[in-house]
């Protein structure tokens, strides 16, 4: 409050019974409710609690260096709601993405497979190319007969 | 010795115990002076002077001077004290009789009578207190017991003059209502 609106608070309160009663009572509720308080101040002595604040301080001190380590260890900010969405969104994409590879069905033969088959009266010819070896087999059946007896 | 708190706050910050005697020295009856104002019993507001500053030794480096350092701590210690009262709420409500009240000084003060009217008035004004919403306890503890001004108040308390100032007129109001029988009703004659 400035010194002009005090001025004009106290000229007012000279005039006004009703706002005199409302500050005595004000006045009366902030004695009940302060004056307990500053007399149990007065009376405590509070250094000593210091020496309890400062033996707590001082053994946290000691386990810092342990703590350091466990905090070396500790998974909790990895449950974050923050971080823990898009790691297992990043980790379904991977799954999704590599599935097809790690499934992928694979010839029992790879690299070789059959180029052409020809069939005629007297022979079967089959041809096959090696991949790898960069190899050509040209398998000949004697026979129609002899084929179906070796399949 | 000369008390610069920006200096003792940083050096606090990089984990000076020793900078926390200097906070502690400088804040400790104003720390107890809420508590007290809030739980009213001894005990529990030791207790509570004792939580704020190890509290505040560990969570000092998030004080970024944004606001008044005394508001921060206020505000620490008010929040600490409301949390205490909920947990003894919940607990069995033990025999503390001795604890109860101011020591007399005056030796007229030390009649049986008086002591006894002492007691009972501390116990209605607490009775009445606990009653209020905690905003409105706040708001009436910083106001009355720390003569806070509106702006330090809303610091404290993170909210808008305005909103000090409802909460301020509603618990006043509240308390009146509640200790009818020891306010003066301010009529005159």
């Amino acid at each position: 409050m400035t010194d002009p609106e005090r001025v004009l608070v106290e000229g007012h309160l000279l005039e006004c019974p009703t706002c005199r009663d409302a500050l005595r009572s004000m006045e009366s509720l902030r004695n009940l409710i302060k004056s307990p308080v500053e007399a149990a101040v007065e009376k405590e002595e509070l250094p000593w609690v210091w020496q309890k604040i400062e033996r707590e301080i001082r053994s946290e001190e000691k386990l810092s260096w342990w703590k350091g380590i466990w905090d070396w260890f500790d998974v909790t900010p990895l449950l974050r709601k923050r971080v823990l969405i898009p790691a297992v969104a990043v980790t379904v994409l991977l799954i999704l993405l590599t599935a097809p590879l790690l499934f992928k069905k694979t010839s029992s033969y790879p690299g070789q497979s059959v180029v052409e088959y020809v069939e005629s009266q007297t022979y079967n010819v089959m041809i096959y190319e090696t991949e790898n070896a960069k190899m050509t087999v040209i398998w000949l059946f004697e026979g129609p007969d002899q084929e179906r007896s070796t399949s | 010795m000369d008390y610069d708190e920006a200096e003792v706050i940083s050096r606090c910050q990089q984990g000076d115990a020793d900078a926390l005697k200097g906070i502690f020295d400088q804040y400790h009856k104003k720390v107890y002076r809420i508590a007290y104002g809030v739980v009213r019993q001894r005990e529990d507001a030791l207790d509570i002077v004792q939580e704020v500053f190890i509290k505040l030794f560990r969570s000092i480096k998030k004080f970024k001077g944004r606001s008044h350092f005394y508001t921060y701590l206020y505000r620490m210690t008010m929040n600490t004290a409301i949390d205490h009262t909920r947990k003894m709420k919940r607990q069995p409500p033990l025999n503390r009789e001795e604890d109860r009240g101011v020591q007399l000084s005056d030796d007229a003060e030390k009649r049986p009578d008086r002591i006894l009217a002492h007691k009972e008035l501390e116990e209605r004004v607490k009775l009445a207190m606990d009653k209020l919403p905690p905003e409105q306890k706040a708001a009436l503890i910083f106001r009355e017991v720390e003569g806070l001004s509106y702006q330090e108040m809303a610091e404290a308390m993170g909210c808008s003059i305005g909103t000090v100032m409802s909460r301020l007129h509603y618990g006043r109001k509240k308390i009146q209502e509640l200790l009818k029988d020891y306010v003066l009703e301010g009529k005159e004659g």
